[in-house]
């Protein structure tokens, strides 16, 4: 028989390292020969989408097309240390990083600016330096050339707040900011294969704001589909510490088939500390999908898993115990 | 050592082989083709997905010498003169690259089944691409660019 | 003065796109270099034991350039909070999977050959594999120290005398599993030489903490290190602890030629972190309105053979044990352990993906009890902007789980159920 059943799961996540470890960031904002801005940080690309959504930050504190900002964050030679891709931290963290040395540079650009124009009252709009007061303009090229054709280099770092917990009782502030996420799902439970498949999800995630829309999108999918593997397919099935599911034949991880569809619903809340208020959310679209899972698992049969993954097996015997 | 002609991307290479070659090594280490990527050397992940013959296989699970006198089409042979494949543009277009080493297979396994069934239900693309893995994205933005490209190979043929 | 945004909040097509859709974008297994060598590594087969190597057969094998052990290395230590990894084992196995010798030969075929011609004599030592037995006084130790690594304690109010005070209670058992990041792009690199400098490419999560791990082991100046980090196949917290990087570094130092190894899926599965397994006891209490009122929970984390990132995960599942919600007395205590099991570290959600697989339940089972809806009890009890947290932080600003849920709930109405 095929039974049905919702189940929601909602989590906060503190971002960073945490607990006073220090967290800190550092970016190289660069105005080249060519005047296009290069940001130098090492900061790796994952897949997460470091790399662009960086590079919107840098263009939108500039003020310049994204198109002219480069990020360079292949070479612990040429690049300052922006920590790691983890803990949820690059958004944020080196998000914060970009956006300071980028703002040195704009202040850079103005100075240069005002020198050659000789006015005082500049601003930078969509990569040009016009001046309020007269229809003087200049391009990024013109400050690159009036300075020497040297670069005009500006560094930004930032340090997140978090404090050391009471060693005794764990109080403090560890994490900053959290993020919030949230699933509803339906599930369709076979009990005669104890097989469960997801009908239909939805996702609330909170970002504080969302720099790149798709690319938060393209997370809560992703999230989603780990999610549902920890709920009912992975194990690596240990035997005296042997791992026996070591291979895709035998650790199974979601297919395309496995997937439902997601409502995804970005809620912004812009976060003051964060770069033009995001937030990081590369751990939290992942975590309250197992748990909206399990829910629905009971909702559809009336039995309680307590043990992840939830596979057939398991589900058979919950639901052949509940017979008793 | 076996000599082999095959057809790949449109060009003809024939090579001295070893029996044991697998046509995975044969495509990157001996041609250079290094967009077909290795994820599990066992035919469950797909990273390896060429077009042989106008079928997908896993290109770890074929030996070399079974691509004698066949026609392949690796990720390198989508673009043509006039830039990317509308396939590769769909999946730009609509944010299904993440980290991107499943990408090539993908990209070829869409393009397998829209060359069969040029306006496919997002059952039958969840199906096409059934037999590859990806662990970023959570595919659904792999299938919105299938969708999105069988409109725009649609467009194309009007 | 404040203007709109251009750029942010814009669906910007992403940069690394177009490489990555045409096969051009390089990952660490597409480098080849002229003059190149092929590392292959020799990892133990047993999960406790004192080894003793033979090399004598492997190193006359025609092609074999050099085998690297535990005395070619000058810093033999590594790991990115305790340094109780050793780059290779220098007589003690802890767990499968703890790389003992680093073969160097001329073609990838004949490295394997002299890696499966090495000799290991194994003396097995007793072992432990459940973090509660590891925790006993008279278990197997892991490490000299003991097996307790690490104990987290959150104590807010007196949860004795609030049980005392709840409506309901549920109290259960939680056990999650051990699980893989299974990235599709298994571990691969090349380290080459630049004069006096080594240079590394390797998919990473943190490029500037391996240069330093590996001039720490290669005991070089730090600047004589350069990481370089081409496309990374997805990696969701098991790069982050050194794989193959100073295997690589040595390696091309020792010989002067490049060397690249590549794993196979089944090394990338015993060769990097895992998520750590949790055994969470929970006990929950509420008043008969649904207001929460205490929590304890006892939360085991099973870190394997290395400590890795596990206080850090185990405090993190500490702080997040709770769930969103303000609950006035609380008491957690979490524990990383040591066992002989394959070591856990970083993985997407790091240690706060496991507790609301416990509280979330709980949740579920309190609102049963009460006769209430599953989000009205949410709704009840969640954090907002101005709570309190179990560790007593003030939340200051955005922290809408409520319009989350409010959102959710709309998205989701319970009407289309398709079959009753």
């Amino acid at each position: 028989m095929k039974k049905r059943g919702f189940g929601y799961g909602c989590i906060f996540y503190g971002t960073g390292y945490g607990n006073g470890f220090p967290d800190i960031s550092r970016s190289i904002a660069e105005l080249d020969t060519k005047g296009h801005i290069n940001i130098y940080v090492g900061a790796t690309e994952v897949g997460q989408g470091a790399k662009t959504i960086l590079g919107q930050i840098a263009a939108e504190a500039l003020d310049v097309p994204v198109e002219i900002v480069t990020l360079i964050h292949e070479d612990t030679s040429i690049t300052p240390d922006a920590g790691t891709a983890a803990a949820s931290r690059q958004t944020y963290n080196t998000g914060n990083a970009v956006k300071i040395s980028a703002e040195e540079l704009k202040k850079e650009i103005i100075v240069v600016a005002k020198g050659l124009l000789n006015e005082d009252h500049l601003e930078i709009s969509n990569g040009v330096i016009r001046s309020n007061t007269s229809d003087k303009t200049l391009t990024l090229k013109d400050i690159a050339e009036a300075s020497g054709g040297g670069f005009l280099r500006k560094d930004g770092i930032f340090q997140a707040n978090t404090t050391e917990m009471d060693p005794e009782t764990g109080q403090g502030n560890p994490y900053w900011p959290y993020t919030i996420n949230a699933y509803a799902v339906e599930v369709e439970v076979d009990t005669t294969t104890g097989i469960v498949d997801i009908i239909r999800a939805a996702c609330s995630q909170d970002v504080g704001r969302a720099i790149n829309p798709s690319l938060v999108e393209g997370q809560i999918d992703g999230g989603f589909a780990m999610g549902l593997g920890y709920a009912i397919f992975e194990d690596i099935n240990l035997d005296k510490g042997r791992i026996k599911h070591n291979r895709f034949t035998n650790y199974l991880i979601p297919t395309a088939l496995d997937m439902p569809e997601i409502e995804k619903i970005i809620v912004e809340d812009p976060e003051s500390t964060g770069p033009f208020g995001a937030k990081g959310i590369g751990e939290p679209v992942m975590i309250a999908a197992a748990p909206a899972i399990l829910n629905a698992i009971y909702d559809a049969v009336g039995v309680r898993l307590t043990e992840i993954p939830v596979t057939p097996e398991k589900l058979l015997k919950a639901l052949k115990k509940r017979e008793g | 050592m076996k000599t082999i002609n095959v057809k790949i991307n449109g060009e003809n290479y024939t090579r001295e082989i070893n029996e044991d070659m697998r046509l995975l090594d044969f495509i990157r280490d001996e041609l250079k083709l290094y967009g077909t990527k290795e994820g599990c050397g066992e035919g469950e992940c797909g990273a390896c997905t060429v077009i042989m013959d106008g079928v997908t296989v896993n290109s770890c699970m074929v030996m070399a010498f079974q691509a004698n006198n066949k026609e392949i089409l690796t990720i390198e042979g989508m673009e043509d003169e006039k830039g990317l494949h509308p396939i590769q543009q769909a999946f730009l277009d609509e944010g299904a690259v993440q980290c991107g080493f499943c990408i090539p297979g993908m990209v070829l396994s869409a393009k397998a089944l829209l060359d069969k069934n040029p306006k496919p239900s997002r059952k039958e693309i969840k199906e096409g691409i059934s037999g590859n893995l990806c662990r970023c994205t959570g595919y659904n933005k792999i299938v919105d660019s299938i969708e999105k490209a069988s409109q725009y190979l649609e467009g194309e043929d009007q | 003065m404040k203007k709109n945004l251009e750029v942010v909040g814009k669906s910007v097509i992403r940069v690394d796109g177009f490489s990555k859709v045409t096969g051009k974008a390089t990952y660490s297994q597409d480098l080849t270099m002229d003059n190149m060598l092929w590392g292959k590594t020799l990892r133990s087969t047993k999960p406790h034991a004192n080894i003793k190597l033979n090399l004598t057969k492997a190193e006359v094998i025609p092609g074999v350039v050099r085998i690297l052990t535990y005395k070619d290395v000058p810093h033999n230590h590594h790991g990115v909070v305790f340094k109780d990894h050793e780059v290779l084992s220098s007589g003690r196995v802890r767990s499968i999977g703890t790389p003992i010798a680093f073969v160097v030969a001329e073609t990838e075929k004949i490295a394997v050959e002299a890696m499966k011609a090495i000799e290991v004599e194994y003396q097995e030592l007793e072992a432990v594999f459940d973090p509660v037995e590891a925790m006993k006084e008279d278990a197997p130790k892991v490490h000299e120290n003991g097996n307790l690594l690490y104990h987290y304690k959150l104590r807010l109010g007196d949860v004795d005398a609030a049980f005392k005070e709840c409506a309901v209670i549920v109290e259960n058992q939680y056990k999650t599993s051990m699980v893989d990041h299974a990235f599709l792009q298994p571990e691969a690199g090349i380290a080459y030489l630049e004069e006096d400098m080594v240079v590394v490419c390797a998919a990473t999560q943190y490029p500037h903490f391996d240069q330093l791990e590996i001039a720490e082991a290669l005991e070089v100046p730090t600047e004589k290190v350069k990481v370089l980090n081409p496309a990374v196949g997805g990696a969701f917290g098991g790069r982050e602890d050194i794989t193959m990087q100073i295997h690589l570094a040595l390696a091309s130092k020792l010989t002067g030629r490049p060397v690249k190894t590549v794993y196979s899926r089944e090394e990338s599965f015993v060769a990097h972190s895992k998520r750590h397994p949790m055994i969470m006891s929970y006990k929950t209490g509420a008043d008969k309105n649904g207001k929460l009122i205490a929590m304890e929970a006892k939360i085991v984390g099973d870190t394997g053979a290395y400590a890795s990132w596990a206080i850090n995960v185990l405090r993190k599942a500490g702080v997040h044990a709770t769930g969103p919600y303000e609950i006035p007395n609380v008491k957690v205590d979490s524990y990383a352990v040591y066992t002989n099991n394959p070591f856990a570290g970083a993985m997407r959600g790091f240690g706060a993906t496991q507790t609301p697989i416990g509280h979330e339940q709980q949740m579920d089972m309190l609102a049963e009890k009460l006769n209430m809806n599953p989000l009205e009890i949410r709704f009840l009890n969640a954090l907002k902007k101005g709570s309190k947290t179990a560790t007593g932080q003030i939340l200051e600003e955005s922290f809408p789980l409520k319009e989350c849920l409010e959102v959710l709930e709309k998205a989701f109405k319970k009407d289309a159920k398709g079959v009753e």
